[in-house]
Protein backbone atom coordinates (compact mmCIF):
# COMPACT_ATOMS: atom_id res chain seq x y z
CA UNK A 1 0.00 0.00 0.00
CA UNK A 2 2.60 2.85 0.98
CA UNK A 3 4.75 1.78 -2.86
CA UNK A 4 1.04 2.41 -4.64
CA UNK A 5 0.86 5.35 -2.63
CA UNK A 6 4.17 6.68 -3.56
CA UNK A 7 3.60 5.38 -7.24
CA UNK A 8 -0.20 7.55 -7.03
CA UNK A 9 2.17 10.40 -6.12
CA UNK A 10 4.79 10.07 -9.12
CA UNK A 11 1.47 9.77 -11.53
CA UNK A 12 0.12 12.78 -9.91
CA UNK A 13 3.25 14.74 -10.89
CA UNK A 14 3.51 13.33 -14.26
CA UNK A 15 0.14 13.80 -15.30
CA UNK A 16 0.64 17.78 -14.51
CA UNK A 17 4.57 17.58 -15.78
CA UNK A 18 5.06 19.54 -12.26
CA UNK A 19 8.54 19.65 -10.87
CA UNK A 20 7.45 21.63 -8.30
CA UNK A 21 7.43 20.73 -4.76
CA UNK A 22 4.50 18.86 -3.25
CA UNK A 23 2.26 20.22 -0.51
CA UNK A 24 2.26 17.78 2.67
CA UNK A 25 -1.56 17.94 2.62
CA UNK A 26 -1.83 16.73 -1.30
CA UNK A 27 0.39 14.10 -0.39
CA UNK A 28 -1.73 12.66 2.36
CA UNK A 29 -4.79 13.51 0.65
CA UNK A 30 -3.75 11.02 -2.48
CA UNK A 31 -1.92 8.84 0.22
CA UNK A 32 -5.58 8.14 1.89
CA UNK A 33 -7.17 8.56 -1.87
CA UNK A 34 -5.21 5.64 -3.02
CA UNK A 35 -5.86 3.72 0.54
CA UNK A 36 -9.86 4.31 -0.04
CA UNK A 37 -10.16 3.09 -3.10
CA UNK A 38 -7.89 0.01 -2.58
CA UNK A 39 -9.91 -0.96 0.15
CA UNK A 40 -13.07 0.05 -1.59
CA UNK A 41 -12.42 -2.32 -4.70
CA UNK A 42 -10.79 -4.85 -2.15
CA UNK A 43 -13.56 -5.42 -0.31
CA UNK A 44 -16.21 -5.19 -3.13
CA UNK A 45 -14.44 -7.81 -5.20
CA UNK A 46 -13.67 -10.20 -1.91
CA UNK A 47 -17.18 -10.09 -1.30
CA UNK A 48 -18.55 -10.67 -4.89
CA UNK A 49 -16.35 -13.46 -5.40
CA UNK A 50 -16.97 -15.22 -2.12
CA UNK A 51 -20.81 -14.61 -3.08
CA UNK A 52 -20.72 -16.65 -6.61
CA UNK A 53 -17.92 -18.94 -5.21
CA UNK A 54 -19.36 -19.67 -1.81
CA UNK A 55 -15.17 -19.84 -0.94
CA UNK A 56 -12.85 -18.28 0.72
CA UNK A 57 -10.11 -18.17 3.28
CA UNK A 58 -11.95 -18.97 6.22
CA UNK A 59 -13.83 -21.71 4.31
CA UNK A 60 -10.56 -22.85 3.29
CA UNK A 61 -8.48 -22.47 6.51
CA UNK A 62 -10.99 -23.33 9.04
CA UNK A 63 -9.47 -27.03 9.67
CA UNK A 64 -5.99 -24.73 10.02
CA UNK A 65 -8.01 -22.43 12.29
CA UNK A 66 -9.44 -25.24 14.48
CA UNK A 67 -6.14 -26.92 15.15
CA UNK A 68 -4.51 -23.65 15.66
CA UNK A 69 -7.00 -23.00 18.19
CA UNK A 70 -7.20 -26.18 19.34
CA UNK A 71 -2.98 -25.45 20.68
CA UNK A 72 -4.09 -22.78 22.94
CA UNK A 73 -3.54 -23.10 26.59
CA UNK A 74 -6.66 -22.28 27.47
CA UNK A 75 -10.08 -22.97 28.68
CA UNK A 76 -11.82 -25.28 26.85
CA UNK A 77 -15.00 -23.49 26.82
CA UNK A 78 -13.37 -20.63 25.16
CA UNK A 79 -11.74 -22.41 22.72
CA UNK A 80 -15.21 -24.20 21.56
CA UNK A 81 -16.79 -20.47 21.57
CA UNK A 82 -14.52 -19.16 18.70
CA UNK A 83 -14.34 -22.42 16.77
CA UNK A 84 -18.23 -22.10 16.65
CA UNK A 85 -18.42 -18.48 16.02
CA UNK A 86 -15.71 -19.14 13.25
CA UNK A 87 -18.11 -22.58 12.22
CA UNK A 88 -20.82 -20.88 11.84
CA UNK A 89 -19.09 -17.65 9.93
CA UNK A 90 -18.28 -20.76 7.61
CA UNK A 91 -21.14 -22.59 7.09
CA UNK A 92 -22.97 -18.70 6.25
CA UNK A 93 -20.81 -18.09 3.35
CA UNK A 94 -20.90 -22.33 2.12
CA UNK A 95 -24.85 -21.99 2.17
CA UNK A 96 -25.63 -18.96 1.16
CA UNK A 97 -22.27 -17.18 -0.14
CA UNK A 98 -22.14 -14.40 2.46
CA UNK A 99 -22.34 -13.44 6.11
CA UNK A 100 -22.49 -10.66 7.95
CA UNK A 101 -20.26 -11.07 10.30
CA UNK A 102 -17.39 -11.43 7.99
CA UNK A 103 -18.62 -8.42 5.75
CA UNK A 104 -18.21 -6.01 8.75
CA UNK A 105 -14.93 -7.28 9.58
CA UNK A 106 -13.47 -7.09 6.28
CA UNK A 107 -15.18 -3.60 5.84
CA UNK A 108 -13.65 -2.42 8.86
CA UNK A 109 -9.94 -4.05 8.00
CA UNK A 110 -9.69 -3.13 4.78
CA UNK A 111 -10.94 0.48 5.63
CA UNK A 112 -8.84 1.12 8.53
CA UNK A 113 -5.61 -0.67 7.71
CA UNK A 114 -5.66 0.79 3.57
CA UNK A 115 -6.02 4.21 3.81
CA UNK A 116 -3.19 4.99 7.10
CA UNK A 117 -1.00 2.89 5.14
CA UNK A 118 -1.40 5.03 2.31
CA UNK A 119 -1.04 7.89 4.09
CA UNK A 120 2.09 6.90 5.40
CA UNK A 121 3.14 5.86 2.01
CA UNK A 122 2.06 9.30 1.15
CA UNK A 123 4.22 11.10 3.68
CA UNK A 124 7.67 9.27 2.74
CA UNK A 125 7.17 9.43 -0.91
CA UNK A 126 6.65 12.78 -0.65
CA UNK A 127 9.89 13.44 0.92
CA UNK A 128 11.88 11.35 -1.89
CA UNK A 129 9.86 13.43 -4.69
CA UNK A 130 10.38 16.97 -3.05
CA UNK A 131 14.21 15.83 -3.05
CA UNK A 132 14.24 14.46 -5.92
CA UNK A 133 12.68 17.87 -7.61
CA UNK A 134 14.83 20.10 -5.27
CA UNK A 135 17.75 18.25 -6.82
CA UNK A 136 16.45 18.75 -10.20
CA UNK A 137 15.37 22.62 -9.76
CA UNK A 138 18.80 23.09 -8.66
CA UNK A 139 20.53 21.51 -11.81
CA UNK A 140 17.85 23.52 -14.05
CA UNK A 141 19.00 26.97 -12.60
CA UNK A 142 23.40 25.73 -12.49
CA UNK B 1 4.76 18.48 17.91
CA UNK B 2 2.54 18.63 21.05
CA UNK B 3 3.55 15.79 23.55
CA UNK B 4 0.03 14.40 23.88
CA UNK B 5 0.34 13.95 19.88
CA UNK B 6 3.52 12.13 20.51
CA UNK B 7 1.83 10.16 23.19
CA UNK B 8 -0.56 9.13 20.78
CA UNK B 9 1.83 8.24 17.61
CA UNK B 10 3.99 5.97 20.30
CA UNK B 11 0.39 4.55 21.74
CA UNK B 12 -0.33 3.41 18.52
CA UNK B 13 2.76 2.05 17.36
CA UNK B 14 2.49 -0.09 20.67
CA UNK B 15 -0.66 -1.36 20.30
CA UNK B 16 -0.18 -2.22 16.32
CA UNK B 17 3.31 -4.12 18.07
CA UNK B 18 1.06 -5.89 20.58
CA UNK B 19 -1.44 -6.87 17.99
CA UNK B 20 1.50 -8.70 16.42
CA UNK B 21 1.90 -11.08 19.08
CA UNK B 22 -1.79 -11.63 20.06
CA UNK B 23 -1.49 -15.38 20.23
CA UNK B 24 0.93 -14.71 23.19
CA UNK B 25 -0.83 -12.11 24.75
CA UNK B 26 -3.88 -15.24 24.88
CA UNK B 27 -1.74 -16.22 27.86
CA UNK B 28 -2.74 -12.99 29.77
CA UNK B 29 -6.56 -12.99 28.72
CA UNK B 30 -7.91 -15.38 27.05
CA UNK B 31 -10.80 -13.36 25.58
CA UNK B 32 -8.08 -12.21 22.73
CA UNK B 33 -8.04 -15.73 21.32
CA UNK B 34 -11.46 -14.37 19.48
CA UNK B 35 -9.59 -11.34 18.01
CA UNK B 36 -6.97 -13.74 17.23
CA UNK B 37 -8.56 -14.95 13.12
CA UNK B 38 -9.59 -11.38 12.51
CA UNK B 39 -6.30 -9.61 13.47
CA UNK B 40 -4.63 -12.82 11.09
CA UNK B 41 -6.47 -10.95 8.48
CA UNK B 42 -5.91 -7.83 9.66
CA UNK B 43 -2.25 -7.97 9.35
CA UNK B 44 -2.48 -10.39 6.35
CA UNK B 45 -3.01 -7.35 4.37
CA UNK B 46 0.71 -5.89 5.42
CA UNK B 47 2.14 -9.21 5.04
CA UNK B 48 2.36 -12.23 3.39
CA UNK B 49 2.47 -14.23 6.67
CA UNK B 50 4.32 -17.37 5.25
CA UNK B 51 4.61 -20.03 7.96
CA UNK B 52 8.32 -20.96 7.89
CA UNK B 53 9.37 -17.09 8.12
CA UNK B 54 7.07 -16.09 10.99
CA UNK B 55 8.68 -16.10 14.36
CA UNK B 56 7.63 -18.80 16.84
CA UNK B 57 8.19 -20.09 20.12
CA UNK B 58 6.38 -22.07 22.48
CA UNK B 59 3.29 -23.01 20.08
CA UNK B 60 2.43 -19.81 19.51
CA UNK B 61 3.76 -17.78 16.10
CA UNK B 62 3.53 -14.34 15.22
CA UNK B 63 0.91 -12.55 12.93
CA UNK B 64 3.64 -10.96 11.01
CA UNK B 65 6.99 -12.72 9.36
CA UNK B 66 10.44 -11.41 11.23
CA UNK B 67 11.38 -8.45 8.95
CA UNK B 68 7.69 -7.03 9.59
CA UNK B 69 8.05 -7.96 13.29
CA UNK B 70 11.45 -6.09 13.33
CA UNK B 71 10.69 -3.30 11.18
CA UNK B 72 7.15 -2.32 13.72
CA UNK B 73 9.46 -3.00 16.27
CA UNK B 74 12.07 -0.48 15.14
CA UNK B 75 9.15 2.19 14.33
CA UNK B 76 7.63 1.29 18.22
CA UNK B 77 11.51 1.73 19.60
CA UNK B 78 12.17 5.23 17.76
CA UNK B 79 8.35 6.55 18.58
CA UNK B 80 9.36 5.59 22.35
CA UNK B 81 12.78 7.69 21.66
CA UNK B 82 11.13 10.74 20.20
CA UNK B 83 8.25 11.14 23.36
CA UNK B 84 11.56 12.72 24.77
CA UNK B 85 13.20 14.22 21.82
CA UNK B 86 13.30 16.77 19.35
CA UNK B 87 14.38 17.24 16.31
CA UNK B 88 16.15 20.05 15.40
CA UNK B 89 17.71 19.52 11.62
CA UNK B 90 15.34 17.19 9.15
CA UNK B 91 17.26 14.30 8.18
CA UNK B 92 18.79 13.97 4.83
CA UNK B 93 16.71 11.65 3.11
CA UNK B 94 20.26 9.60 2.23
CA UNK B 95 19.72 8.13 5.53
CA UNK B 96 17.03 6.46 4.59
CA UNK B 97 18.13 4.99 1.74
CA UNK B 98 21.11 3.85 3.40
CA UNK B 99 19.42 1.82 5.89
CA UNK B 100 16.95 0.45 3.44
CA UNK B 101 20.15 -1.41 1.71
CA UNK B 102 20.65 -4.05 4.60
CA UNK B 103 17.20 -4.91 3.93
CA UNK B 104 17.19 -4.97 0.09
CA UNK B 105 20.68 -7.07 -0.14
CA UNK B 106 19.37 -9.73 2.45
CA UNK B 107 16.20 -10.15 0.28
CA UNK B 108 18.61 -10.24 -2.63
CA UNK B 109 20.80 -12.64 -1.16
CA UNK B 110 18.55 -15.33 0.18
CA UNK B 111 16.36 -15.19 -3.12
CA UNK B 112 19.31 -16.11 -5.28
CA UNK B 113 20.01 -18.66 -3.03
CA UNK B 114 23.11 -17.11 -1.58
CA UNK B 115 21.88 -18.45 2.08
CA UNK B 116 18.94 -19.96 3.78
CA UNK B 117 15.93 -16.76 4.70
CA UNK B 118 17.33 -16.40 8.13
CA UNK B 119 14.93 -15.02 10.48
CA UNK B 120 16.96 -12.91 12.93
CA UNK B 121 18.61 -11.31 9.66
CA UNK B 122 15.64 -10.13 8.61
CA UNK B 123 14.38 -9.29 12.09
CA UNK B 124 18.00 -7.00 12.52
CA UNK B 125 17.45 -5.77 8.80
CA UNK B 126 13.74 -4.57 9.11
CA UNK B 127 14.80 -3.45 12.82
CA UNK B 128 16.92 -1.11 11.20
CA UNK B 129 14.54 0.22 8.20
CA UNK B 130 11.56 0.58 10.68
CA UNK B 131 13.54 2.32 13.55
CA UNK B 132 15.11 5.05 10.75
CA UNK B 133 11.81 5.26 8.41
CA UNK B 134 9.64 6.24 11.57
CA UNK B 135 12.10 8.97 11.85
CA UNK B 136 10.79 10.43 8.23
CA UNK B 137 7.51 10.00 9.11
CA UNK B 138 7.81 11.41 12.24
CA UNK B 139 9.14 14.62 11.05
CA UNK B 140 6.95 14.64 7.68
CA UNK B 141 3.95 14.43 10.46
CA UNK B 142 5.42 16.94 12.54
CA UNK B 143 5.51 19.13 9.51
CA UNK B 144 2.26 18.66 8.38
CA UNK B 145 0.71 19.47 12.02
CA UNK B 146 2.71 22.87 11.63
CA UNK B 147 1.34 23.56 8.36
CA UNK B 148 -2.76 22.64 9.32
CA UNK B 149 -1.55 24.99 12.73
CA UNK B 150 -0.42 27.70 10.31
CA UNK B 151 -3.42 26.88 7.84
CA UNK B 152 -1.02 26.71 4.76
CA UNK B 153 -2.57 24.78 1.60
Amino acid sequence: MPLAAFAALLLEQKANRSIEKMSRKKAVSLGLLTGLFAALFGTILEIFITLITRQNDIVTTFPELQKMIDTFPLAGEIKQDVISLFQSVRNEIAEHGFSWFYTFSLFVNNFIVDPVFGAIGGLLGLQIINNRNNNSQNNFYE
Amino acid sequence: MPRFVKLILFLITILWLAGIFSEWLTRINGDILYAVPILRYTYSLVCHQIKDRLISRGGFETMVCARCTGIYTGAAFSSAILLFLNFKKRPEIKYLFISAIPLVLDVFLHTLGVYHYSKSIAFMTGLLLGSVGFLYLYEALNRLFIDIKNGIK
